[in-house]
């Protein structure tokens, strides 16, 4: 088994622990601020767009299969050096922007919900130590984390979201359409920062292993993600209405009614840490996207950087929390809002093209599947004349 | 050369109070000799002596090895390197005048009878045990394995120990670049002495992980064999009883050896009670203090009315209070490892009772710490292979769930999990068959099911023949 590659099927599931891991915080409230019952709308949209660009990005890594060429080597060969440099910024500046946004989320529902004040420093401490841990380990521990620990995430997303059913009036997210489709339509843009969760894998383009199957797998992880989060969505909206914008962290209210009793003790909070991983996959993932930007913009090898050093840069992509979340995000929504989605939707799109033309350029379409295949052939016919 | 080959054997052995030596003639001038203590008499009588006893027109000292020794193995001495280390293994060397030399086989067998391994008891199955002796344990794995595609290389490590080790593995199954990778490692080790198998283990483990053991061992041949079925490679050392074998996955450490002559649906039951007492062990001391200390609304009120009376009149913090338990806990297990058996019985008794009862009377102890504490204890050793780091990290993850709470623990947990994930040895990660995630291999991972259906070998484990019975 190869060491540094991850299949397809990991980063399927890797793919829809990001999907759960960042939607069920601030988004859901944010949402019902803007277009009210009608918020699970607005995430349907945002989610076709969402699998109109992975498809594109899906079709661009099965192009990669045999040449397994980076972003910068895709980007370089295509779009020229400079703007291959400013479209990684642009990334580095995402990741490092959604990360804050996501340690800040965690941060109040630590503090709200657990009713635990921590320190800033020793609650960073555990974070960049854990990110600099996996850096270090490489990106594979992460995808085969994912993997063992996928089951129970999703079975504490499911028993969150099931648990206040038989409370439920769904009735409340009717008439569909209130707040206006062109209203609907345009905050799923507006919105775009908390999505297109797929952007991690422009930074793997090299290290994802194709065998068969590309868009089966890694579909249906993002449609089940997309209608858990969707459903989670709804409820959240049904059972709170009108109030729903005034609470901030979406999965700490839907776990009130994970428990019938105060008395029974709030189990629903053991659920809500083992969910909470889930989110720490996104913020490690993040992170590590960060330093692979840093890495192609700077060209250096991140292992070949002290453990320490890359601690204290670690530390310093985490300067941000410091600002209050609204005015992150505000600032975010001015001025990033085109340039991440240049990254975020267009660049998808035009992935599988500019593949094909790295490879064009670089002269390893063809030629490369072609001597791979005729490698293989020839180590199969050689295997079988040994075995004869 | 070859005509100084006796004269400087005798030279380097000049102080040795070990060498015997013997001139006899029979037809042609030899040399006998072998080692006091590592040479058996009663075979030196009868392979060496009395044979060349009764001739006396042998021609040629190839002659008497191919027509005169009655010893099994006789074979040419080629260099004064290889005359040092058969000698030094308890063979006889017979020189001729010109230097020529054969050796025959008469090492002592100084061994204890075979016997069930205390560390690996079954109630149903083969009780069996490996011994200090190679030779014999290459017997009880060669007994299971009457094929020839049973092949081993011998090895020998240790400057000064010179000690046999065997690489044993079974052509066609294992995969050769894994056991030629052992082979290298092991014939690259530069030490004085391997006293034990486990000395090897670092030199195979490269990467060296600082926590978790990355070589099996095992002192059942029924389990060495059952391994080797699925291309794993076996190393037998003389003096140890413990055979390694490798790649070693994590999951092995759930499997029980009794595991497979059980009905496999109690099998299944057994793995998962192991994993949830480990599972617990490691995090019912950390949770139980974060609750405490952070979250005690977790804790169903009535419980935590329970839990607050008993330890209201405690002197410590949660945190101090728990980890005193555990470092207590864990002075009991090193002195009751070390204490001969008679005594240990008493130690425990002592231990278990006397001292957490008077603690908990003396109000020194909540009853509640010390309940968590001994069962999170009695439930590591389910994990017999990796107790004491298992030990370690609950005492690390207590310490964390004290001063960080849940969020500490959840991140501490993660670290653990993606630090297991990483690891990688012989083409085979350590969390296999679950990360990755190897649906074929979960036929015998927590639910194992009836041997019967297991027609595949494991695809976690590099081997070159995935179909069993084929």
């Amino acid at each position: 088994m190869e060491k540094d590659k991850i299949s397809i099927n990991q980063f399927a599931l890797m793919y829809l622990l990001l999907i759960a891991g960042g939607k069920f915080l601030k988004l859901p409230s944010m949402l019902a601020a803007d277009v009210g019952h009608d918020s699970w709308l607005t995430l349907c949209f945002s989610f076709l767009w969402d699998a109109i660009c992975l498809t594109f990005l899906l079709w661009a890594i099965r192009i990669n299969k045999d040449s397994q060429l980076d972003i910068s080597a895709i980007l370089n060969n295509t779009v020229s050096k400079a703007v291959a440099k400013i479209i990684l910024i642009i990334f580095f500046v995402m990741f490092v922007v959604r990360n804050n946004i996501l340690l800040a989320s965690c941060y109040k529902m630590f503090a709200v919900t657990f009713d635990v004040s921590t320190n800033w420093i020793v609650y960073i401490i555990p974070v960049v130590a854990l990110s600099v841990l996996t850096l270090k380990l490489g990106f594979n521990s992460v995808a085969r984390a994912s993997q063992l620990l996928f089951g129970i995430i999703f079975i504490c997303v499911i028993v969150l979201i099931a648990s206040p059913l038989s409370q439920v009036d769904f009735g409340y997210v009717l008439p569909i359409g209130e707040a206006g489709w062109g209203k609907i339509v345009s905050t799923s843009f507006l919105r775009s920062f908390w999505f297109t969760d797929y952007v991690f894998i422009y930074l793997l383009l090299d290290n994802v292993k194709v065998k068969k199957h590309v868009f089966s797998p890694v579909l249906t992880a993002f449609a089940i993600g997309a209608f858990v989060t969707i459903a989670m969505n709804a409820m959240f909206v049904a059972l709170y209405g009108d109030l729903a914008p005034q609470f901030d962290l979406a999965m700490s209210k839907i776990g009130v009614h994970f428990v019938s009793k105060s008395s029974n003790g709030r189990w629903d909070w053991l659920t809500l840490s083992i969910w909470l991983i889930s989110v720490f996959i996104k913020i490690v993932v993040f992170f590590i996207c960060s330093y692979k930007c840093l890495e192609k913009i700077f060209e250096f090898n991140v292992n070949k950087l002290n453990i320490w050093a890359i601690g204290a840069i670690t530390a310093l992509f985490m300067l941000p929390i410091f600002l209050p979340i609204e005015i992150a995000l505000s600032t975010v929504v001015a001025y990033g809002l085109i340039p991440f989605a240049i990254v975020q939707y267009a660049l998808p799109i035009a992935m599988p093209f500019l593949t094909k033309a790295a490879q064009a350029k670089l002269n390893l379409g063809n030629t490369l599947t072609d001597s791979i295949k005729s490698a293989k052939r020839f180590a199969r016919k050689a295997k079988e004349n040994a075995s004869v | 050369m070859k005509e100084n080959m006796l004269t400087k054997f005798l030279q380097a052995l000049r102080d040795d109070e070990d060498l015997r030596v013997r001139n006899i003639d029979c037809g042609i001038k030899l040399t006998v000799v072998s080692m006091d203590t590592m040479s058996d008499d009663n075979k030196v009588s009868s392979y060496v002596m009395q044979p060349l006893a009764y001739i006396n027109d042998a021609a040629s000292i190839n002659d008497v090895r191919v027509k005169i020794m009655t010893g099994a193995v006789a074979e040419k001495v080629t260099s004064m390197q290889q005359a040092m280390e058969v000698y030094s293994n308890g063979h006889t060397i017979v020189f001729d005048e010109q230097g020529n030399a054969i050796s025959v086989d008469t090492r002592t067998s100084l061994a204890r009878s075979i016997a069930e391994p205390p560390t690996s008891m079954v109630l149903r199955g083969p009780r069996e045990g490996f011994i200090e002796d190679v030779k014999v344990n290459l017997t009880l794995l060669r007994k299971r394995l009457k094929t020839q595609d049973f092949k081993y290389e011998n090895l020998t490590v240790g400057k000064y120990t010179n000690t046999a080790v065997a690489v044993c593995y079974i052509d066609g199954i294992a995969d050769k670049s894994v056991v030629d990778d052992i082979v290298q490692k092991i014939s690259a080790i530069k030490t004085d002495g391997i006293l034990d198998s486990t000395y090897l283990a670092p030199y195979l483990d490269v990467e060296k992980t600082f926590l978790f053991r990355r070589v099996g061992v095992t002192e059942k041949p029924d389990i060495a064999v059952a391994k080797m079925l699925e291309g794993r490679v076996a190393i037998i050392v003389d003096g140890s009883p413990m055979v390694l074998t490798m790649p070693y996955l994590f999951m092995e450490d759930i499997q029980s050896p009794g595991d497979y002559y059980e009905n496999s649906t109690m099998t299944a039951l057994s793995r998962i009670l192991r994993l949830i007492s480990v599972i617990a062990s490691l995090l019912l001391p950390s949770l139980y203090v974060c609750l405490q200390e952070y979250n005690y609304q977790i804790i169903p009120l009535r419980f935590l009315i329970t839990v607050m009376n008993a330890s209201e009149a405690i002197p410590f913090s949660p945190l101090s209070e728990m980890l005193l338990v555990l470092i207590i806990f864990d002075i009991l297990r090193e002195a009751n490892l070390r204490m001969p058996s008679a005594v240990g019985i008493s130690l425990s008794l002592v231990g278990a009772i006397v001292l957490g009862d008077a603690a908990v009377k003396a109000g020194l102890l909540g009853a509640p710490a010390v309940m968590i504490g001994a069962l999170s204890g009695i439930g590591l050793f389910t994990l017999p292979d990796n107790t004491l780091v298992m030990s370690l990290l609950r005492l690390v993850l207590t310490f964390i769930g004290g001063t960080m709470g849940l969020f500490g623990v959840t991140i501490a947990m993660m670290g653990i999990i993606f630090y297991l994930a990483s690891l990688q040895i012989n083409k085979t990660p350590f969390l296999a068959p679950f990360a990755p995630l190897v649906p074929e291999d979960l036929k015998d991972g927590i639910a194992q099911k009836q041997i019967a259906s297991m027609n595949k070998r494991p695809r976690s484990v590099p081997n070159s023949n995935h179909t069993r019975r084929g």
